[in-house]
């Protein structure tokens, strides 16, 4: 080959070699990382597609999803990743929401409330959803999704300028008083990822919130999203949440 | 009209050279300023999955802590209080034990404070979960609310045992 060397398919070789040895130098490292992680090889993110279900009827207001979370995720004081609201519906009307501490300590008797004809809690966290508004305004890719179905925030690259706190038609984020950077609920990812529950799940005296797996065959938390009467949050924002409500009263927002 | 090409290649030269010299620019910060593996399954930096795994799980659940306290396991496991994980009243394994030893003493709170938490009436509740107007309970006891006084009938662990 070399004794066929002419000045024309010398520079045809010439920039096949360029192209290829450019390509080296822009794939090769993508290449070796994307093997190295995930760090637990046993877990594999394509296996997996999370759903999440609240029992409203179940809820007794412990607060023991609020304590679990805050100590498994080192949760910030005065902020909440989970939280429990306790409705008062009087009539048709008035709507009366607390949420004191956001029910870390449990609720108390209120003695102010207007006599109410119905009265629940209902336990808030990240949906999670499909459709996310939160994605889809950062600016730096810090707020992303997973091919299991979660939204998480890679703290060591958020700028913290809270754009997606405020997309969040939740309010299921918040900046770190610490980092400034934001924060929000993982689902426990370090767990999951692990086979464990979320921690607010795993604390739930009452089986209010449940856990489950679209991909995984005879899940009971899927058979009961598709065979009983759930709602999703805000709906008719069509973020296509996660979390899933039994027992969902449409006051609830 | 003899030096006319050498004049317009002078011209393809220079945009030949701000071409290249631009995707060298956009190529070489792209490099040193793009975090590793960003772009890998999506506009992020898929290292930060990895991270968010390795954290460590504080919680052990009910089986690590049957490891070391059978006894209590099996009185809790049998009795009203089953579906409350321990952890739940106590604290996470975490602050308990470290490296599969005990790094220090279990936290629980034993006032009544702990108990109203779940058993004290409150509306919201569902009404066939067991609760109580704490303060008219104790009193038809002989009791006042304060401190462990429910631990003086109720033992947590089997709370409706011996009653």
């Amino acid at each position: 080959m070399l004794a066929k060397l002419n000045r024309r398919n010398f520079l045809e070789v010439l920039g096949q070699a360029t192209a290829a040895g450019g390509l080296i130098v822009l794939l090769g490292p993508r290449a070796t990382q994307a093997t190295t992680t995930p760090e637990d090889e046993a877990y594999d993110w394509e296996e997996h597609s999370y759903v999440y279900l609240i029992d409203i009827s179940k809820c007794i207001g412990c607060g023991s999803c609020v304590r679990g979370c805050k100590a498994e995720n080192d949760v910030p004081d005065g902020f909440y990743r989970t939280w429990v609201e306790r409705y008062a519906i009087a009539g048709l009307e008035e709507v009366r929401i607390d949420s004191p501490q956001g029910g870390l300590n449990g609720f108390q008797p209120d003695p102010t409330a207007p006599a109410s004809t119905k009265s629940f809690f209902v336990p808030k966290l990240c949906n999670h959803c499909s459709n996310t508004p939160c994605v889809q305004v950062c600016p730096v890719g810090a707020s992303y999704q997973t091919k299991d179905g979660l939204v998480l925030v890679d703290k060591d690259h958020c700028v913290g300028c809270g754009y997606c706190v405020q997309a969040c038609p939740y309010g299921s984020r918040f900046l770190d008083p610490e980092t400034h950077t934001a924060e929000k609920c993982t689902w426990c990812y370090h767990r999951i990822s692990k086979g464990e529950l979320p921690a607010c799940v795993a604390s739930c005296p009452t089986g209010t919130r449940r856990f489950g797996d679209l991909k995984r065959e005879g899940d009971e938390v899927v058979a009961i999203i598709r065979s009983q009467n759930v709602g999703v949050l805000a709906k008719e924002l069509l973020t296509k949440p996660r979390c899933y409500y039994l027992h969902l009263d449409g006051e609830v927002r | 009209m003899s030096d006319a090409p050498e004049r317009h290649s002078k011209h393809l030269y220079r945009a030949v050279i701000v071409i290249v010299g631009g995707l060298i620019a956009i190529f070489s910060s792209r490099l040193l300023l793009m975090p590793k593996s960003f772009g890998e399954h999506g506009w992020y930096r898929f290292d930060n999955v990895a991270e968010q795994m390795a954290k460590p799980v504080k919680h052990g659940g009910n089986a690590s802590c049957k490891s070391c306290h059978g006894e209590q396991s099996e009185q809790h496991d049998g009795a009203g209080h089953a579906t409350v994980p321990c952890e739940s009243c106590h604290a996470p394994l975490a602050t308990h034990v470290k490296e599969k030893k005990k790094s220090a003493d279990m936290k629980v709170e034993r006032t009544y404070k702990l108990c109203a938490r779940c058993h004290q009436k409150l509306e919201a509740r569902p009404k066939d979960f067991p609760q109580v107007v704490l303060k008219e309970h104790l009193e038809d006891q002989g009791e006042t609310l304060e401190g462990d006084v429910c631990l003086n009938c109720h033992q947590p662990h089997a709370p409706l045992e011996d009653l």
